[in-house]
């Protein structure tokens, strides 16, 4: 089984950061893990994204998927390609302090008889949070923990571990804030909520 | 058994510097550019030397020096860049030196220039095409194998999405133990008996002339025993296939994808992939055309391995190209080729000829 996880925002987010430390957090669990991030240049509110493909065993997918199983949202500004790739039954979770757009799909917007085609949108104010803590950039692990508690696609502290193995070396006086980001995020969505794997827990 | 996180560039370099390579120069240039950083990173650790030069044809000529003293030594660059390599690649060819070639193509419009070549006189070499970061690694492991083993250089044609993707790889090869190259010079000069000569041209040292028609026939033999032996190829889903869809590289891991989805389906289709772009396994390829109505070649370019694969199957089936150039706006060849959709949308229409034409 293969699970895709879309992200994306802009430029300065650490939407990329957020994209490598699940799937490092995923082989620290034993699975398998692939990710290419896609942005427009190096340069903050221009376009980032990323796509995270998780599973069993090796991944077969091709690096840009036609369509995703969860998306993380942390802005409205470049997230029209992706909302294009949701299916009707995707996870979405979304930073609701700075997204300002619809969430309905392409489909859902036209077939009012099937509203229920409208993917399972999970709010939670990555931002706010990250900025009360004193860590605005923060933000995108605060979402990222919200997704993990909510999907269990991967556990806490993989996601812990990972984010450590995944600071460079004169970036370690942030290491703190983002446990800090991690925990607040994993506590901000109903665990377990949409459940990634078919039985709770990690792989053998 | 522990994976670990890495981008393909890093990959590559990784597998390489573990391969033994302790030399190698480039001169930077998207998708390459990372290989180039990565190597920087490793070398001067294991005591090795990486130089970012001033072109690509000074990078080659460095590396062709550092090969000559017996090292592991590797080069690399994009179509464009080995474009300005192609006068030293045949003549390192022709100097029998284990050359590797990191080749991250913007796309796969260097098919030719991969498999032909632009430099002078009769040369060939080994060029593997990887379809994802994991095989690249195994790769990267085997051309330095082979490149030592036949004195020939190999070539690991990549592209975009090859160096930057990143997969959790293993590291599983036997550690490398250098192996004493007699051919290789050491710095003694002329007059101590123990000088050598390595040079392009078939000089025997101690011989007063050159004889370059036994020198290229003995290489034209070398050849023929690399064709002969060293094809590599994958294929799926094959007898019972009506139509058979060849891919290579990246492209090739959208096309399998589609084509086991086609499969889960019913529908008669099957997947070929050139594991090795030359030799081109062409008695493979043609076994596994066998009992279809057609081949279809998904590449991402005007058409250009579409020709060998004419030629393996020798005119038994209709060959029909279905790919064709796609690129981003930056030419990096990230073109909207790369979707499952879309790929799926030309090997249905390819089916559905097949059944308008049966």
């Amino acid at each position: 089984m293969e699970r895709e996880v879309m992200l994306t925002g802009i430029g300065g987010q650490s939407v990329q950061l957020a994209a490598q430390i699940l799937a490092r957090a995923s082989l620290l669990e034993g699975r398998h893990a692939m990710f290419l991030g896609t942005y427009g240049g190096t340069m903050r509110g221009g376009n980032t994204d990323s796509t995270v493909i998780i599973g069993d065993a090796p991944i077969v997918s091709p690096p840009i998927v036609s369509s995703t199983w969860s998306a993380m949202v942390m802005h409205h500004q470049f997230w029209q390609p992706l909302r294009e790739k949701l299916r009707p039954d995707s996870i979405v979770v979304v930073n609701s302090t700075l997204f300002e757009n619809s969430f309905a799909t392409a489909d859902s917007a036209t077939d009012s008889t099937a509203p229920e085609d409208v993917p399972r949108i999970f709010e939670v104010p990555a931002t706010q949070i990250a900025t009360d803590l004193g860590n605005a950039l923060g933000a995108s692990l605060v979402l990222l923990g919200a997704f993990a508690s909510l999907t269990r696609l991967v556990g806490l502290d993989a996601l812990l571990q990972a984010m450590r193995d995944s600071i460079p070396s004169y970036r370690r006086q942030h290491v703190g804030a983002n446990e800090t980001a991690l925990e607040r995020g994993f506590e901000s969505l109903p665990p377990n909520g949409a459940p990634a794997w078919p039985t709770a827990g990690v792989a053998q | 058994m522990t994976r670990t996180l890495m981008e393909g560039s890093e990959a590559i370099a990784t597998a390489a510097v573990a391969a033994g390579c302790r030399f190698f120069a480039g001169y930077p240039m998207t998708p390459f550019t990372e290989v180039l950083e990565n190597f920087g990173k490793r070398l001067p650790a294991v005591g090795g030397v990486c130089i970012n030069a001033e072109s690509e044809i000074e990078a080659i000529g460095m590396t062709w020096g550092a090969l000559a003293t017996g090292a592991r030594a590797a080069t690399g660059s994009t179509g464009q860049g080995l474009a300005l390599m192609q006068e030293s690649l045949s003549e390192i060819t022709r100097a029998e030196l284990p050359l590797v070639v990191f080749h991250m193509a913007r796309g796969q419009g260097d098919y030719y220039q991969a498999t032909r070549g632009g430099g002078h006189g009769d040369y060939r070499h080994i060029v593997y095409a990887p379809i994802d970061v994991r095989e690249a690694v195994e790769l990267t492991e085997l051309a330095f194998d082979r490149a030592d083993h036949w004195r020939n250089p190999v070539q690991i044609y990549g592209d975009y999405l090859l160096a930057h993707t990143s997969e959790g790889v293993e590291f599983t090869a036997d550690p490398f133990v250098p192996v004493a190259k007699d051919w290789a010079v050491d710095g003694s000069l002329g007059g101590s008996g123990r000088s050598r000569n390595i040079n392009p041209i078939g000089m025997q040292k101690g011989s007063k002339s050159i004889d370059p028609e036994s020198f290229w026939k003995r290489l034209q033999v070398k050849h023929d025993q690399i064709e002969a032996s060293e094809a590599r190829f994958e294929s799926e889903s094959t007898e019972d296939a009506e139509l058979l869809v060849v891919a290579f590289g990246s492209v090739a891991r959208f096309v399998r994808h589609v084509v086991r989805e086609l499969r889960s389906e019913g529908r008669k289709v099957g997947y070929a992939r050139p594991i090795s772009l030359w030799p081109f396994p062409a008695e493979a390829l043609a076994a596994a055309a066998r009992g279809t109505q057609r081949v279809a070649v998904l590449e991402q370019n005007a058409g250009q391995m579409i020709d060998d694969v004419r030629l393996s199957v020798l005119g038994s089936v209709p060959v029909v190209g279905i790919g064709g150039i796609s690129s981003d706006s930056a030419g990096f060849g990230m073109g909207p080729l790369l979707d499952t959709r879309v790929i799926r949308g030309r090997i249905e229409s390819a089916l559905e000829n097949l059944e308008v034409s049966t």
